[in-house]
């Protein structure tokens, strides 16, 4: 890996981010929302609307006011919302550290089962194990969201009070407070990805197990668990990394429901508040946000890769 | 070297194998006897499929679930081996009875260094410790003739040639000082002068090791030249064993003598007619330049030139109407490129002239010289599509280059199946319904429907046993006396070259070393690559006859 394909990535990054803003930018000129309209409400006089207009610049041509608010967005001002009157940026990051914490969390409870499950179906292929881990994740991946969370919410919370049942509790306010506020929605999202993931592991560490190095390696005399986690593992996982940062995308703008349901204050909650509100700046804000976290995580899986697979070699 | 008194080390007897297919049991071995000797190299010939890696897997206890062992016995050092138990079998491979692999690049794990993948044998049988292991590793790779053995140890396969990584694979086998090494086939994915270093590198670490050795085979004139005494297998059944001069000098069974007269043997000239050589040229290529690689994205931007790889370089050759030009070199010496470039599958500078029409690119390949110029590949199954009839296959070449339709057409097809030895009702049959001998066939035929003048032919038998490679041959040698056809004979199989080709052209990395007509192939002024290239090929099995 070259320093000048790291500058690549990220000019490639600063890129797509720039079409990704242009799109964003012109969905919210078809929408029909007047920003006038939206501040100071449905009675306001035509004269205040005409002065709030001007003031805005809402009668300069569109690409002046494009240019005028990326010009912001580079010096990290992403305009002022509509509906409180508060800067967008800082909300935004907020609410994506929230929903990137409930994220990283269902990523490694996810793991943490699918991993696990996807090695054992793969070594015992066709047996009972296999049938059982499948049927176990076809059924995790068929039911929704709000199927899994309103159970969750029933049993864990309601009934056996083994969890508190919603909000958000910041970690650095209280750390034991805040990871049992995480566990029933990170739960929740897991199921669903936990499907995928072990099938995905399953059918690489099949293929895994049938090349010929496996081969050599049981005839060199190792044992089946060195020959296992040794040699195989590795292999193995490697399309995973690729997967779960793919993954990443559904579990930053996706999971919605599960936000809404534990009352999680994450980013596609405030990107939904701000759709319903048409407050223009807010969804701009999240949405470009969002399509920069996904390149970055992206970006990161890739180098991950390359230092796991010594073949894999960018220049 | 044999030691007849003492108990040999490995003895298989009376053993055979059977797989569980849906279809019934198929007889994989049958009734299989075979011991080898402490010191002792005993060679394991056979095509693909006799059974020979069966035997193989039997031995190092390595069996899928279908198998089933019928009857008989296999004796390693006195105990019966297939009583142990897992965990026993375990503890011998690898320690007692180790094997080198067909092809390096697959049989070294991608992503872990080349140091890890030798010290671990040596840490879980040897009981060393991890810093132990590595440095005794490192001394084994020095003394297989690794020149940078400390640095090969952290390279990772990708980063090894693929003589540096048979040299790691067989490091590793020799590395516990088994009683029992099995070879499976150790230089066939390896270039001829490789495998000529690999092979004598297994002569000298034999000799000093003294270890029992199987060294399974489809190469005769390779076991010929190793190997004290000789197993020939055949579907299942040793047909024939004994002492290597007599096996190769006075065979007696039909299938060992078929094998051996199928062995091409550059004394014996397949060649037909010479070509006029005062005629005015076929096909010249004139300064034919192959450069792979493409600027990079962002590179278009820049001034900065891509990785281009050259593929060949300014490369000068003529071909007489009806002559067969061999060219051979190892793999990336630009043999198929230059295939390529001919048939307009690559990009080339330069000049190809073909009845004296010139054509500087792909655009300027008129129907006419495609119809003119056939190119047959390598793997039959690659290039016949698995989702078409013979007949469909057939058709194309008809359809693009004549006027035959309808029943003409099937009339054709059914002429030209029966031309290159293959019944007509094949028409009706896919792909995957032939052997490998017959899809090549198929393959031929595809190509002399057009009634081409120049046929190129890259590596098409080296995916194919020896036997029916002497019939492909034979085939090819006709329809020249027939058509008058000239071949672009692409090969790395320098013997089969010197039978059938007037002259052979050898390519290094690239670049075209030099042209000789056939006869003097052999003569002290060719360059010094043709003589090192000469050199490293086994004596034909006929000449080894005292």
């Amino acid at each position: 890996m070259s320093a000048s394909y790291l500058t690549k990535r990220v000019a490639l990054i600063f890129y797509t981010l720039l079409i990704v803003s242009l799109i964003v930018f012109a969905m919210t000129q078809i929408l029909p929302a007047d920003a006038a309209v939206m501040m100071l409400g449905e009675n306001a006089t035509e004269e205040a609307l005409a002065a709030l207009r001007e003031q805005m610049g809402l009668n300069n041509p569109v690409w002046t006011q494009y240019l005028h608010w990326i010009a912001g967005v580079f010096q990290g001002d992403f305009g002022t919302s509509l509906r409180t009157g508060l800067s967008v940026g800082p909300v935004m990051v907020e609410a994506l550290s929230r929903s990137l914490l409930l994220a990283l969390f269902s990523i490694c409870l996810m793991l943490f089962i699918a991993v696990p499950l996807g090695i054992l179906a793969a070594v015992r292929r066709g047996k009972i194990v296999d049938m059982a881990v499948s049927l176990i994740s076809y059924v995790g991946v068929s039911l929704p969201e709000f199927v899994t969370a309103t159970l969750a919410l029933l049993f864990l919370a309601d009934r056996w009070k083994l969890l508190p049942p919603t909000g958000y509790v910041p970690l650095t306010e209280n750390f034991w407070d805040g990871v049992a506020h995480l566990i029933m929605p990170a739960a929740v999202i897991s199921i669903i990805l936990v499907a995928h993931v072990s099938r995905m592991v399953r059918s690489e560490m099949v293929d895994v197990l049938h090349t010929d190095y496996i081969r050599a390696a049981r005839l060199k005399g190792l044992s089946s668990r060195q020959v296992l986690w040794g040699h195989a593992l590795r292999n193995a996982l490697l399309p995973t990394i690729t997967i779960v940062a793919l993954d990443v995308g559904y579990l930053l703008g996706g999971v919605i429901v599960v936000e809404e349901i534990f009352a999680i204050p994450g980013i596609g909650r405030q990107l939904i508040i701000a759709i319903q509100a048409r407050d223009l700046p807010s969804i701009q804000a999240g949405v470009l946000i969002m399509a920069a976290t996904y390149c970055v995580v992206n970006f990161i899986a890739d180098i991950l890769y390359s230092l796991l697979d010594k073949r894999i070699q960018y220049d | 070297m044999t030691s007849d008194t003492a108990a040999p080390v490995l003895s298989v007897e009376g053993y055979s194998l059977d797989y569980l297919t849906a279809k019934g049991p198929f007889h994989a071995l049958k009734n299989i006897s075979l011991s080898i000797g402490a010191g002792e190299i005993v060679g394991l010939v056979g095509e693909s499929g006799s059974g020979k890696s069966s035997l193989a897997w039997s031995i190092m206890r390595y069996l899928p679930g279908n198998a089933h062992e019928v009857s008989g016995t296999i004796r390693f050092d006195g105990s019966d081996l297939m009583a142990r138990s897992n965990s026993e079998i375990e503890a011998i491979r690898g320690k007692r009875i180790s094997m080198v692999f067909q092809d390096p690049a697959t049989s070294l794990n991608p992503t872990l260094s080349l140091g890890r993948q030798i010290s671990e044998v040596l840490i879980r049988h040897q009981g060393l410790s991890k810093k132990q292991a590595w440095a005794e590793a490192e001394a084994r790779l020095a003394h297989v003739g690794l020149k940078t053995p400390a640095q090969m140890m952290h390279r990772y396969p990708h980063e090894a040639s693929g003589g540096e990584k048979q040299r790691v694979v067989i490091a590793t086998a020799f590395a516990c000082n088994p009683e029992l090494i099995i070879f499976d086939e150790p230089t066939t994915a390896l270039d001829v002068i490789t495998s000529r270093q690999i092979l004598e590198l297994f002569q000298s670490l034999q000799q000093e090791t003294g270890v029992a050795s199987l060294y399974i085979s489809h190469d005769l004139a390779l076991v010929a030249s190793t190997a004290h005494r000789v197993s020939v297998i055949n579907r299942g059944e040793i047909v024939e064993q004994g002492k290597v001069g007599e096996i190769f000098t006075r065979p007696q069974d039909p299938y060992t003598k078929k094998l051996i007269a199928a062995v091409p043997d550059p004394s014996v000239r397949l060649a037909g007619s010479e070509p006029d050589y005062a005629a005015k040229p076929l096909a010249e290529v004139e300064n034919v330049s192959v450069i792979y690689g493409r600027k990079p994205f962002f590179g278009r931007f820049s001034k900065k030139a891509g990785n281009h790889v050259t593929g060949n370089r300014a490369v000068n050759l003529a071909i007489q109407p009806g002559e067969i030009l061999g060219i051979v070199g190892e793999s990336g010496s630009g043999k198929s490129t230059l295939a390529k470039a001919m048939t307009g599958l690559n990009k080339f500078e330069g000049e190809i002239r073909f009845e004296g029409r010139p054509i500087h690119s792909i655009a300027d390949m008129s129907d006419s010289y495609r119809r003119d110029v056939q190119i047959i590949f390598q793997h039959p199954d690659a290039s016949l599509n698995p989702r078409k009839t013979i007949g469909d296959i057939l058709s194309r070449p008809y359809r693009l280059y004549t006027e035959y339709s309808g029943k003409a057409m099937r009339d054709e097809i059914s002429r030209l199946l029966e031309q290159v030895k293959l019944p007509a009702s094949y028409a009706a049959r896919y792909p995957h319904q032939l052997s490998g001998g017959e899809k090549q066939r198929v393959a031929i035929a595809r190509a002399f429907a057009s009634q081409p003048k120049l046929v190129i032919c890259d590596e098409i038998t080296s995916a194919l046993d020896v036997s029916v490679q002497a019939s492909v041959i034979e085939l090819l040698m006709e329809l020249r006396e027939e058509f008058g056809t000239a071949y672009l004979f692409i090969t790395h199989d320098l013997n089969l070259v010197r039978q059938i080709a007037h002259r052979i052209a050898v390519m290094y990395r690239g670049d075209l070393i030099e042209i000789a007509p056939t006869r003097d192939i052999t003569a002290p002024q060719r360059a010094a690559y043709t003589r090192q290239l000469l050199e490293a090929v086994p004596v034909p099995v006929a000449r080894s006859a005292p």
